[in-house]
């Protein structure tokens, strides 16, 4: 027994002089902790819900039935706005670096004024002020205005990805004869989709969060959904607290969702 | 030669494979290379010394067009790299391998896609050919049981000697090194060098930077000292360590032998 437990602490310390020597201590995907924020924020809001609607029937479970409707509406407008924004986050970056003065100007410009203009107003914009020319469905607006705005941030983040892989790699690439658009594709990107992934994985989460402002173009998403409910019942506050908590667990699980694509990207920097 | 692109790029005895004639580069205001000529015949081993900062690698990076130049010339297997256009130059790049201080292998791609992704790619070569030419080199540079390993496993020795082989993998006429021992544990250096050695044998064309004296010595057929952006001496490695001419030279050589 002493000879056994004597062993594994020999292990333990060994674990520890791994860990120093590699420098901060990153926790093993295995041994994370249960009690995490992230565990405790989703626990307590599946458990808040199931709660209210087990106490509560009454108004709980009915606002929670009356949603799903317009969950999938969220959904879906997120999924196009991603569809649409990842692409235009990529060429925006690609154009912000650009040699090709005419492009990077036009990029950049395109950049300066999405981020300068708020998001409600964008929405505005597209569908109320240019119906004035051309009739656009609010899925389109609202599609076309948020993938607009999360492309110009989506574009920064790009950017940045790009130029934080080392000089080294696109010389490499063209000492071989790769062209610039082959080094791009064939080696600079691969990498740079490390960096790029975790924020641009935090602005999809952000884009779910921001489609609720479509809402204010009476599309039946998750929002506008809990807002007709209220409005017949009056029971705002029972309303917008299922509201929340449904928005709430959507995000965490989506942000969980990042999380794992993240570390399986990290595939070649595995050391034995 | 399974490519077209290498019938245009047969070097010829009598003619230079590599024609530097009165660079100028400016960095700024620093003129890093000055009025620089050399000739480089084909199969002849140069190897290009002096102290940091003295233009050296810059001179090798602008045979490639890495760095461009403000004036003169450079022409490789007779063709215009200074003023070439796009396609062109990625052309004539293929014919010129080059190996860096910092390795620079892709780290996305195990050892064995390094080598294979550009002869695949650029020469249309078949998957099955460029990884059995692939596993050839990996055997003449001593690594052949790590094809299929990330370069982030590998020891700097080991990346450098993948590097060489992801150069050959593209059958240049020119090998370009720069620095290609600087980066190593110097236990690391003697392996590396030793395929660098062993590519001379074969007679390949290589330019080399190094502060290896040793392997200059061994292998150079022509020695070039540079200072201030400046070529000051040249000649064969016997004369240049015995009885150097040039002041800045012989103080060189005292600083580091």
């Amino acid at each position: 027994m002493p000879d056994e437990s004597e062993k594994h602490v020999e292990k333990e310390s060994q674990g520890n002089i791994i860990l120093v020597t590699e420098g901060p201590l990153i926790p093993k995907p295995w041994s994370k902790r249960l009690i995490s924020a992230w565990s405790i924020s989703l626990c307590g809001a599946i458990f808040t819900l199931m709660f209210l609607c087990w106490m509560w029937p009454e108004p709980y479970l009915d606002v929670l039935t009356f949603l799903p409707d317009g969950i999938l509406v969220t959904f879906e407008v997120t999924a196009l706005a991603i569809c649409c924004a990842v692409p235009m986050g990529l060429i925006t970056g690609l154009g912000r670096i650009s040699r090709n003065s005419f492009i990077n100007l036009t990029a950049s410009t395109y950049v300066e004024i999405i981020r300068g203009i708020p998001l409600l107003v964008q929405i505005f914009y597209i569908y109320y002020a240019l119906s004035k020319f051309l009739q656009v469905s609010s899925l389109t607006s609202a599609v076309v205005a948020i993938s607009f705005c999360y492309g110009a941030y989506m574009g920064e983040v790009f950017r940045a990805g790009i130029m934080a892989i080392p000089r080294g790699q696109t010389e490499a690439a063209r000492s071989l004869g790769f062209n610039r658009f082959q080094t791009m594709f064939y080696v600079i990107l691969p990498q740079a989709w490390r960096t790029i992934l975790p924020p641009v994985g935090n602005e999809c989460i952000a884009m779910l969060k921001d489609t609720s402002l479509v809402s204010v173009m009476a599309m039946p998403d998750l929002m506008q959904r809990g807002r007709s409910f209220a409005a017949k019942t009056y029971l705002y506050f029972e309303t917008y607290t299922i509201v929340a908590l449904v928005y709430l667990i959507i995000t965490l699980l989506l942000s969980k969702c990042v999380a794992i694509m993240e570390s399986r990207l990290n595939y070649y920097d595995r050391r034995k | 030669m399974t490519e077209e692109s290498k019938s245009i790029a047969e070097p010829r005895e009598d003619k230079p494979i590599i024609e530097i004639s009165h660079v100028w580069k400016f960095f700024g205001p620093l003129a890093a290379l000055q009025d620089v000529s050399v000739n480089v015949q084909p199969k002849e081993r140069v190897v290009i010394i002096g102290p940091s900062g003295s233009g050296k690698s810059t001179l090798l990076r602008s045979i490639n067009r890495l760095e461009s130049i403000d004036k003169g010339s450079i022409s490789i297997l007779g063709q215009d790299i200074s003023h070439c256009r796009e396609h062109e130059l990625n052309r004539l790049r293929r014919n010129v391998g080059m190996v860096f201080q910092q390795f620079n292998l892709f780290p996305h791609k195990t050892v064995l896609q390094n080598l294979t992704m550009a002869p695949r790619t650029l020469l249309g070569m078949s998957k099955v050919d460029a990884e059995a030419r692939a596993l050839q080199l990996l055997q003449k540079v001593g690594i052949s049981d790590k094809a299929t390993v990330y370069p982030s496993m590998l020891s700097g020795g080991q990346q450098q000697r993948v590097a060489i082989a992801r150069a050959l993998a593209m059958q240049p006429t020119i090998m370009l090194f720069d620095e290609p021992t600087s980066a190593l544990d110097p236990e690391m250096v003697g392996e590396v060098l030793d395929v660098m050695v062993s590519l001379a044998e074969e007679g390949m064309t290589m330019c080399c930077v190094t502060h290896e004296m040793g392997f200059a010595k061994m292998v150079a057929d022509r020695i070039i000292f540079m200072d201030h952006g400046q070529i000051l001496e040249q000649g064969p490695p016997e004369r240049m360590f015995s009885s150097p001419r040039h002041p800045r030279l012989k103080q060189f050589l005292e600083q580091i032998l």
